[in-house]
């Protein structure tokens, strides 16, 4: 588990990361809630904006890694590609859990009103997993990780937007609503809404299986690109 | 005993062709130097080599096997240093090796100690603790080969390791690899440096579009491409020395004088260099004299020309 191992700590080696990993989901804790939206406090519906922003993050590493020849060199040593990337998939996996703990039991111990934490942790829990996945996917177009990452942040704006993540979808023209489908922050916005309305519990499920869809689809995108 | 061999293997991007039925065999103890102009294939023969490339055609044999040639137990037994610098930057030097050694399944006592051999083995000992992006390139470049060497692997691959550094440094490496033939090493070094090459390398390997165009030592090499010997003498009164008796020796060429030199040319062998400074010094003063002869540059500009080669990487 040395790649394991490493991955967590290459995580935390610098400060922007330490910033994003434990700053950021602190201060979704504390953010007041909002008037008729969105239904949970702010932090909490932005906290996948944050999400998103981790998982391309931590998938830079990768990036990093085959942008320097990295992964070359470990191409000759006695450890597969799956090997390898499952276990960095692995470490960014725990940080993104444990994150989405920080976030969902550090705002019931602040005694903020989540409805259902326990499912509120599952959703979020299943969007970092799609988060990573299409980080990974994303990640494997590149060369260049400064590219990579600058193209993601401003398309993570548009699919956050679109998605109804930072403004309610209710308001948006038929075609646009109809578009928001595709994109895996819209399935979390519903997912957000459910936990706050509780309806069908299949409904809850259907969300997270859109969300596990995206992640195996993209594992998958990702995974094929190995070394150069 | 055979460590590796490539036997026609044939490697394509695309419709170009980058090995050409390439036939390489690696000897246990050898230090073999790769030449090749850009392009020629030195890294994609290297990457087919260790695996990281599929190739289309022929075979490949590590350490006796052909049928898997790159299962972990002989993955286990080669070292890559690539010719980008791979280590991490975020990462302490040690750090990295304890990446390396962790990877290549070093644990607890052991991985500690070949940690701190592979330190101290390239002049970084003291620096353990300090972050990459604080060291010269020179330094960076000697982590690079570190990382390879903490699970002493048998054969050493060694990508362009030196470029870009001061001499010392380089001095240094070259020292090392050395040490490492010593102790048993089989090395494959490719590098653009001839004077690498020449110091190094028991057998040198020179490739030109995707080919193997020669191989030899370095002395066979340079016999292949000298066809005369050349001796220049300055001397101190070169009108009162009778070319025409240099002229008659045996062997003799040609004789041009120029100034204050005599240039004379002989066929490779002639073994006529002591007659010939005897019957200048018997007419002149000889203040210096210098043997041309050819060097490893010269071979390799013989064999691939002397033509530019820009097309690109390889």
């Amino acid at each position: 588990m040395t790649i394991f191992k490493f991955a967590l700590k290459r995580s935390f080696s610098n400060t922007t990361n330490i910033i994003f990993l434990t700053l950021f989901p602190i201060a979704c804790i504390f953010l007041p809630n909002g008037e008729e939206w969105p239904f949970l406090p702010y932090g909490y519906q932005y906290f996948g904006l944050l999400i998103l922003f981790v998982g391309i993050r931590l998938a830079t590493i990768i990036l990093e890694d085959r942008e320097k020849g990295v992964v070359k060199r470990l191409a000759v040593a006695p450890i597969s590609h799956f090997q390898y990337l499952s276990q960095n998939l692995l470490a960014y996996s725990i940080i993104l859990i444990l994150q989405c703990i920080i976030v969902v039991y550090g705002g019931v111990l602040l005694g903020k009103e989540l409805y259902q934490p326990g499912w509120l942790f599952i959703l979020y829990g299943s969007f970092s997993f799609a988060s990573l996945a299409i980080a990974l996917a994303w990640i494997s177009i590149y060369r260049n990780k400064d590219a990579s990452f600058l193209v993601y942040m401003s398309l993570i704006f548009i699919i956050v937007v679109l998605g109804g993540l930072l403004i309610p979808i209710e308001i948006f023209p038929d075609l646009l609503k109809r578009v928001a489908v595709i994109f895996p922050t819209y399935w979390l916005a519903e997912g957000l809404k459910w936990i706050v309305f509780s309806e069908e519990i299949l409904d809850f499920l259907l969300i997270n299986g859109v969300l596990w869809l995206y992640t195996i689809v993209f594992v998958i995108v990702g995974s094929i690109r190995k070394i150069n | 005993m055979m460590i590796a061999s490539m036997q026609g293997v044939v490697k394509r991007y695309g419709s170009q062709l980058v090995l050409d039925y390439i036939d390489l065999d690696i000897q246990e103890g050898e230090i073999i130097g790769l030449l090749g102009p850009n392009g020629a294939g030195k890294t994609t023969l290297i990457q087919t080599l260790t695996g990281i490339t599929a190739f289309e055609r022929g075979k490949v044999e590590l350490f006796g096997q052909t049928e898997n040639p790159f299962s972990n137990q002989n993955k286990e037994k080669i070292g890559l240093v690539t010719q980008e610098i791979t280590v991490f930057e975020e990462l302490t030097a040690k750090e990295n090796l304890q990446f390396f050694a962790g990877v290549y399944g070093l644990k607890g006592e052991e991985k500690k100690k070949r940690v701190a051999e592979a330190l101290e083995f390239v002049g970084l000992a003291d620096k353990g603790g300090k972050m990459p992006t604080k060291f010269s390139g020179g330094m960076k470049r000697r982590l690079n080969i570190a990382c390879a060497l903490t699970h002493r692997p048998k054969l050493l691959i060694m990508d362009e390791p030196t470029v870009g550094i001061d001499p010392q440094s380089r001095n240094y490496i070259l020292e090392a690899v050395k040490k490492l033939r010593d102790s048993g090493t089989t090395i494959l070094y490719t590098t653009h440096y001839m004077e690498e090459v020449q110091s190094i390398a028991t057998r040198v390997v020179i490739m030109d579009q995707g080919q193997i165009i020669k191989e030899g030592t370095v002395n066979e090499l340079i016999q292949t491409v000298q066809h005369e010997e050349k001796v220049k003498m300055d001397v101190t009164d070169p009108e009162s020395v009778p070319i025409h008796s240099l002229e008659k020796i045996a062997g003799v060429k040609k004789v041009i004088v120029s100034g204050s030199q005599i240039t004379v040319i002989s066929a490779v062998h002639s073994g006529n260099l002591d007659r010939i400074i005897s019957i200048v010094k018997e007419y002149a003063g000889v203040l210096g004299i210098q043997a041309d002869k050819p060097n490893l540059e010269d071979v390799f500009l013989t064999l691939t020309g002397k033509h530019l080669r820009d097309k690109g990487g390889e």
